[in-house]
């Protein structure tokens, strides 16, 4: 079957900084797909060009079978997105901006009243529905910008930082509502910066950085890709010298060591529970005392830092 | 294909919008009794019999006509400032992201925009009629009609100004002198008559003349420059179709997201 967004060589140059460089991606009809990386990795760059809000200097993508750059209006008829940072007039009320959003989007009048309704109600605006949006917090702000996709139920959703600025509670609400809006029908095409919304949300996760696509695949095969099925977590008192990484590196079972900082390791390794004994004797005989030590399975950070050398927290740093 | 449903849409948006901006239709209000009551009445003692004779035998209506043209140009470029608060909060990304081809956007905020306009002149128009009197009902009718497509213009106009300059300090200024040369380089605040032949050249090209002559030969005041109501019709509707076209040729060719001051 044809993928239902098919991305080709998408370029967006602004005067000599790539934002995004050269990105190949299909996205198949009914998935969820997880854009993962750090801030200014190009993700909501290619979500603008998706939607036609900005055009590529160099390639295309096809929506459907419209090519965006050729096609835009068609395009558009069948994409939908909530922005990462909320696109709303303050002097607007959210019962206007959802109730034009739905009837911009075609839907028949009874229809519209009732998915702006229930789409207030489930995001707990109900009774914030007519104030002005200026007196409202940003994780109110940004609900109602989510309560656009809700109501508009597009072929391809398109959502940036869904649940920035929201709450725990929230966060879940959102993250449910858009498995329900894949499970009546719609394409998933999440952009994040945040791990763990990207693990459990999405089919697979493409993840991006400098504009460059690094990887796609499923959370799972990405999180396989590392050697070794567990990472040792140790941070020391003191820097480690290069010298004791190449060491560690040769304890049975270790297959990769990383420094994130002078003095934090992440070692992936397998068995971790034998090897572990082994580990902490190292450091004890090195002199170098262990501030904490943590075991985990890898995570899509560990799979960012496989592929970069930097966690996301980092690359967003720098 | 134009989807007059969409364009409706778009243009409900903005006669909406207008609503928020109470002070502003307050205030506008305030200086259209301004002009009227204070200046018109003044000035009208001021003007010598000549000059009465010149406009039909009374310039108050004369002038009062000029006002609501205008009032009309001042309500409709104000879509232009509405564009640069939505630039602000990053509202034009999201037009620019809804199932409306960049053609029904143009076209409905110029309809918007200028019938919002017209809606909020009517009063005061009709208050002017009433103190002029109409003497020919089909006159009016068609001179309203060619007002409707004069403010749609106007919008179009401002649309066009404020996406070509993309920058709100700018638009402003820009939007000052061309309100002081458009108003001033027409009739209708005086007639063409009393203008220096190089001002006069210009003043009838202007589509505020156009719009204020066809407003007094619809009131049925006699113009001092019309000889053919259909060449001012004509002119509106050139006015209305270059600032529509350049306004969906930016928005087709020229707008992208960001880059707004």
């Amino acid at each position: 079957m044809a993928p239902i967004i098919r991305i080709e060589n998408l370029t967006k140059k602004f005067s000599s900084l790539v934002a995004v460089d050269h990105l190949n991606l299909d996205i198949e009809d009914g998935e969820i797909l997880g854009l993962l990386g750090p801030n200014g990795a190009g993700k909501t760059t290619i979500l603008l060009m998706l939607t036609t809000v900005i055009k590529p200097t160099e390639g295309t993508a096809f929506i459907g079978s419209y090519d965006v750059t050729r096609e835009p209006d068609k395009s558009r008829t069948l994409v939908g997105i909530a922005f990462q940072e909320p696109k709303l007039l303050w002097v607007s009320t959210p019962w206007d901006v959802l109730d034009w959003h739905a009837k911009v989007c075609g839907l028949p009048s009874e229809e519209r009243k009732k998915r702006v309704r229930w789409a207030l109600e489930e995001l707990e605006l109900w009774n914030e529905r007519h104030k002005i949006i200026h007196t409202f917090s940003g994780g109110m702000r940004k609900r109602v910008e989510i309560a656009k996709i809700l109501i508009q139920r597009p072929k391809i959703a398109i959502v940036d930082e869904p649940t920035a600025q929201i709450d725990i509670v929230g966060k879940h609400r959102i993250w449910n509502m858009i498995r329900t809006l894949r499970d009546e029908g719609s394409t998933i095409l999440l952009a994040t910066n945040e791990l763990y919304e990207a693990d459990v949300l999405s089919d697979r996760v493409a993840i991006m950085h400098k504009g460059k696509l690094l990887v796609c695949d499923e959370p799972k095969k990405l999180k396989d890709t590392i050697l070794g099925g567990d990472v040792i977590e140790v941070i020391l008192e003191k820097d480690v010298p290069q010298k004791s990484l190449e060491e560690l590196k040769k304890i049975n079972r270790v297959v990769d060591v990383l420094t994130t900082e002078p003095n934090h390791l992440k070692i992936y390794l397998n068995q971790a529970e034998e090897v572990l004994p082994q580990i902490t004797e190292f450091f004890m005989k090195a002199r170098m005392p262990i501030k904490s030590i943590h075991m985990s399975e890898p995570s899509l950070d560990d799979v960012f830092a496989h592929y970069t050398g930097l966690t996301i927290e980092e690359a967003q740093k720098k | 294909m134009i989807s007059l449903r969409k364009v409706w849409t778009v243009a409900e948006r903005d006669m909406r919008m207008f609503l928020q901006y109470k002070f502003l239709l307050i205030m506008r209000g305030i200086w259209f009794i301004a002009q009227i009551a204070l200046f018109g009445l003044v000035v009208n003692r001021m003007v010598s019999q000549g000059v009465q004779d010149s406009v039909g035998g009374d310039y108050f209506n004369f002038y009062a006509a000029g006002i609501i043209i205008t009032m009309l140009y001042s309500t409709a470029v104000f879509i232009g400032y509405d564009i640069y608060e939505e630039a602000d909060h990053g509202v034009i990304e999201y037009l620019l992201s809804v199932p409306v081809s960049r053609k029904e956007l143009v076209i409905g905020r110029s309809i918007g925009g200028g019938l919002r306009s017209f809606v909020y002149v009517s009063p005061m128009m009709l208050f002017i009629l009433y103190l002029i009197g109409i003497s020919s009902p089909l006159q009016l009718l068609v001179a309203f009609a060619s007002l409707f497509l004069f403010t749609f213009g106007t919008a179009g106009f401002s649309i066009t100004l404020a996406v070509s300059i993309k920058s709100s300090d700018r638009f402003d200024i820009s939007l000052g002198v061309i309100d002081a040369l458009i108003v001033r380089l027409s009739t209708t605040l005086y007639p063409i008559a009393y203008m220096p032949s190089y001002y006069a050249d210009i003043a009838r090209f202007n589509p505020l003349t156009f719009a204020a002559d066809l407003f007094r030969w619809g009131a049925g005041i006699e113009s001092t420059f019309l000889t053919s109501p259909a060449i001012a019709v004509f002119g509106i509707v050139a006015f209305f179709s270059l600032f529509t076209s350049l306004g969906i040729f930016l928005h087709e060719r020229k707008i992208e997201g960001g880059g707004w001051q």
